[in-house]
């Protein structure tokens, strides 16, 4: 690393960049790999010489609970691990990477755990809520491997604060233009300015339909009203249309920057509550199987 | 002084920061409102019309506001078209974003307005960019979620087990690993009838309440599944052993693992000793469907093997008489259950067959005489015909019967077994023939006191229900000693001695069961059973040397070795083959039988009213 000039820029460059899925040349996708390799390996061996039906309940069911369990917990604390600010071989980093994988693993991992055996019971709750808290994960694992590259795409070099002030300045033009309109056109335009809802529900954002947007309408309806005859008004009018259609431009903009926000940002509204579901689950799934031992 | 209108604009600076404040007089008594730029007041409101309203000094201190677009304007947060409003009480007029507030002027003629636009602009911070949920945010769903699944999953269970003995709900159903057996489904709702003890891993206690089959505890297990609803009669259960010897006869089982798995499993209160260790509940059988996840009966686990035990066992338990069996070839050989010694008493041994060990069961058979094909017992059967049920010369099955499942055979009883060759005629009397009482010896001796010997003449052998002369022909007087002498009645069968005058019988106990520690089903086709038998199997004389025995204290079973011929042997060898499982004779619960079959006694055969008519069909 102490050459840094020459040839050596581009390795070096790339180097820097990488992320949390390649830390240390893959590192932990290797271990996470070896631990679900093995236990499989373990898992069938066992199963075909137990007499009894592969369940959570025999030793090795024990012990790949242990495990589970453990990890899950461990897992969990990236989000207090997240919050303390460390340097080292336990960088955050090497935790995301190692939290990543080894996340994964615990399909295998608890998936031979349960034995292949399920119902309508707290148990199948806690696997069901972790199943979720995965595919969660993985979700957030392609969002951040594919979506920071299409935001950048997507704003260009136009950033969120240009992207804002470019709506107000459009908006402030539009007021001013509309300021010799009748009572009808003022009212096209205040559509425009007051009903224009930038951001929208949760649903509106992930799905990025704008579907019935004011300014869309208020356009539409501009351009059914009367030609007025006096010219001043007639001249604001088109210029109203024009600049309602760079609004329309500068609010797709921002939307689809929404959205892939909202992508970027929408798994982690199902992995952090069903989180905590699963540790309350889990503990249940604990503690009632050695209730009824 | 002139009618005037002080006007007061105030504007917001748009970074903050002082406002900016323009003053100016308009001299006239009227004024024009809206957002035309050719109006007094100008207000630059989209929702103002152009030419909106006019405000008119009507008085002194007195303005009047009237709409002339037609569109209203906002007094005191009422929406009106026109108003009379006194400056003293500082009234404010709203259109659209604008608020005229009026005030008295510096004299009466004139009003003062102080216009100001409310600064509602709303700036879009960068943040409006990132996911926002009011209600369904992140942190506000993890604890309703985090916290009702511990409510509901965790703490409300328990609470009901805890501390309410017999609730109306059972939330306890959701920690159900699995369906219970069909047998037990009828305790499903209720987990406490098996885990009665949190924390307590099942305890064998809870299966003997319905299980028990000592015989002082056996009613009340009955009575106690009656009462829990079973649907099913409950199979009784014994112990293999006393479950104290069992334990210190029972090793670590084979296997690193599986020693560790039952030491730690110990270490925590979990033995692996209980019915439950072997009987595993709330599992679907191995290969079980999801149409059917639940076998009719719990899974059974096999924890320890047969031999695990019964290998060096008396290493580990002094007092045993059992020897070690470690595998098939090691097997002892038989050692049969004989009566050593009759009486009123008897004594049984266990005697190592191959020492020809000879019963003293008192009685007086030669199996050889009845069963030579050409003898004086074949001809007479042959003479009693087919009509009788023989006609030819003796066949085992003509004294041995098979009980009603045909494994075993019913003790052999001698009025239907011999007295078809063997009369206990004594007299004929109005043409009817008298019989003897066969049993009790004192019962003969008072049919017979006071007879005397009065007979037909005639062959010494007689068809049934003739009288035997000879019987009546003895040296002596009376029919009671000629009957208990040679040329009697008892005379071929039984030991006879004399006291004086009284006679004495040996008693007589035929063996029923010789190896009491094993089962022999006689109804498989290979071991002499009926149907088809494969190649190779046996009939009854394969195993029985009867041809050729001459004393009925010969123990006529035949040695291990027999066995042999076939089980452990592949078909290549024999066709008969057949594995030398231990549970081919001997099961877990009850030694001296063979293991069931998987899955028997059939379920439907255990509902209450079935089973008890198979109790009493003897099956």
């Amino acid at each position: 690393m102490t050459q840094v000039g020459g040839h050596h820029t581009e390795r070096v460059r790339q180097r820097t960049h990488e992320g949390f899925l390649r830390h240390k040349g893959f590192r932990w996708a290797q271990i996470a790999t070896l631990l679900c390799l093995v236990v499989v390996a373990v898992y069938f061996f066992v199963a075909a010489r137990i007499a009894e039906p592969p369940s959570g309940g025999s030793w090795l069911g024990y012990i790949l609970g242990t495990i589970s369990a453990g990890l899950i917990v461990w897992l969990a604390c990236l989000g207090v691990r997240k919050r303390v600010i460390t340097a080292g071989h336990y960088s955050l980093k090497a935790w995301v990477s190692a939290h990543v994988y080894l996340g994964l693993s615990l399909v295998v991992l608890a998936t031979l755990h349960t034995g292949f055996q399920f119902g309508w019971n707290v148990h199948t709750l806690a696997y069901a809520l972790m199943m979720l808290v995965i595919a969660s994960g993985a979700l957030g694992i392609w969002a951040y491997a594919t979506l920071p590259q299409r935001l950048h795409g997507n704003r260009g070099e136009t950033t969120r604060k240009q992207m804002l002030e470019a709506l107000e300045s459009l908006d402030k033009q539009l007021h001013d233009l509309a300021l010799p309109l009748d009572r009808a056109g003022a009212e096209v335009v205040r559509m425009s300015l007051e009903h224009t809802e930038l951001s929208g529900s949760f649903w509106r954002r992930l799905t990025g339909s704008y579907g019935n947007c004011a300014n869309t309408r208020a356009l539409h309806r501009l351009k059914t009203l009367p030609v007025p005859a006096d010219t001043r008004q007639a001249e604001a009018m088109e210029k109203i249309a024009t600049v309602m259609e760079q609004k329309a431009d500068v609010l797709g903009l921002a939307r689809r920057q929404m959205q892939i926000t909202a992508m970027l940002e929408g798994w982690l509204f199902v992995h952090i509550p069903a989180t905590f579901a699963l540790l309350a689950a889990l503990t249940a799934h604990i503690v009632s199987v050695f209730t009824y031992w | 002084m002139a009618q005037e209108f002080h006007l007061k604009l105030i504007t917001q600076r748009a970074g903050g920061g002082d406002p900016i404040v323009r003053e100016r007089t308009v001299e006239k008594s009227e004024l024009s409102v809206g957002r035309a730029t050719g109006n007094d007041i100008v207000l630059a409101d989209l929702s103002v019309d152009l030419q909106h309203a006019r405000m008119r000094l009507s008085g002194p201190g007195r303005v009047s506001i009237e709409s002339v677009s037609g569109a209203p304007f906002d007094v005191g947060g009422k929406a009106v078209m026109g108003a009379e409003l006194n400056a003293a009480s500082r009234p404010v007029v709203r259109f659209g974003d604008f608020s005229l507030a009026l005030e008295p002027g510096p004299d009466d003629e004139s009003v003062g307005v102080t216009i100001t636009r409310d600064d509602d602009e709303h700036h879009a911070s960068p943040g409006v960019f990132s996911l926002q949920a009011k209600v369904f945010g992140r942190r506000n769903m993890a604890w309703v979620l985090g916290s009702g699944i511990f409510l509901l999953c965790l703490a409300i269970p328990m609470i009901f087990v805890l501390f309410l003995a017999n609730p109306k709900i059972h939330p306890d159903r959701q920690w159900s690993t699995g369906a219970l057996s069909t047998a037990h489904a009828f305790m499903q709702q209720d987990c406490k009838s098996c885990h009665t003890n949190a924390f307590v891993a099942v305890r064998d206690e809870a299966c003997l309440t319905c299980h028990a089959a000592a015989a002082d505890k056996a009613p009340e297990a009955l009575a106690n599944a009656k009462r829990l609803g079973s649907p099913f009669e409950p199979l009784l259960i014994s112990e293999h052993a006393d479950h104290a010897e069992l334990l210190k006869a029972t090793p670590l089982p084979p296997g690193l693992g599986a020693k560790a798995n039952v030491m730690i499993q110990r270490a925590f209160n979990h033995p692996t000793d209980r019915c439950a260790s072997c009987h595993i509940e709330h599992t679907k059988a191995k290969g079980g469907t999801a149409e059917a996840p639940a076998s009719d009966k719990p899974k059974l686990v096999v924890v320890q093997t047969c031999e695990s035990c019964h290998s060096e066992l008396k290493m580990r338990l002094k007092t045993t008489e059992l020897i070690d069996t470690p595998d098939w070839s090691k097997h002892p050989n038989f050692r049969p259950v004989v009566m050593t010694q009759p009486g009123p008493a008897p004594k049984f041994q266990r005697v190592a067959l191959d020492t020809a060990p000879k019963e003293r069961n008192g009685l007086i058979f030669p199996h050889r005489l009845h069963l030579d094909p050409k003898g004086g017992v074949a001809r007479q059967a042959i003479g009693l015909g087919k009509a009788a049920g023989y006609g030819e010369a003796l066949e085992c099955a003509d004294c041995h019967r098979r009980d009603k499942a045909g494994t075993n055979f019913v003790p052999i009883e001698m009025e239907r077994d011999c007295g078809t060759c063997h009369s206990l005629a004594y007299a004929r009397v109005d043409g009817q023939l008298r019989n003897l009482p066969h049993g009790d010896v004192n019962k003969v001796i008072a049919t017979l006191a006071g007879r005397t010997v009065a007979a037909p003449g005639g062959s010494d052998r007689m068809r049934p229900g003739g009288i035997r002369p000879s019987a009546f022909s003895g040296a002596g007087a009376s029919a009671y000693r000629a009957t208990f002498s040679l040329g009697g009645a008892c005379y071929d069968c039984h030991t006879i001695s004399w006291s004086g005058d009284t006679v004495q019988l040996a008693p007589t106990k035929l063996a029923t069961k010789y190896l009491p520690r094993g089962g022999f089903d006689h109804s498989v086709p290979e071991h002499g059973g009926p149907g088809e038998s494969k190649r190779g199997g046996f009939k009854c004389a394969d195993c029985h040397r009867a041809q050729t025995s001459d004393k009925s204290g010969d123990v006529l079973i035949p040695d291990l070795a027999k066995c042999g011929t076939c089980h452990g042997k592949t078909t290549a060898q024999i066709a008969a083959a057949d594995d030398a499982d231990c549970t081919t004779c001997h099961s877990f619960h009850k030694p001296g039988q063979s293991t069931p079959k998987p899955g028997h006694p059939p379920l439907r055969a255990l509902r209450w009213t079935e089973a008890t008519s198979r109790r009493a069909a003897g099956v």
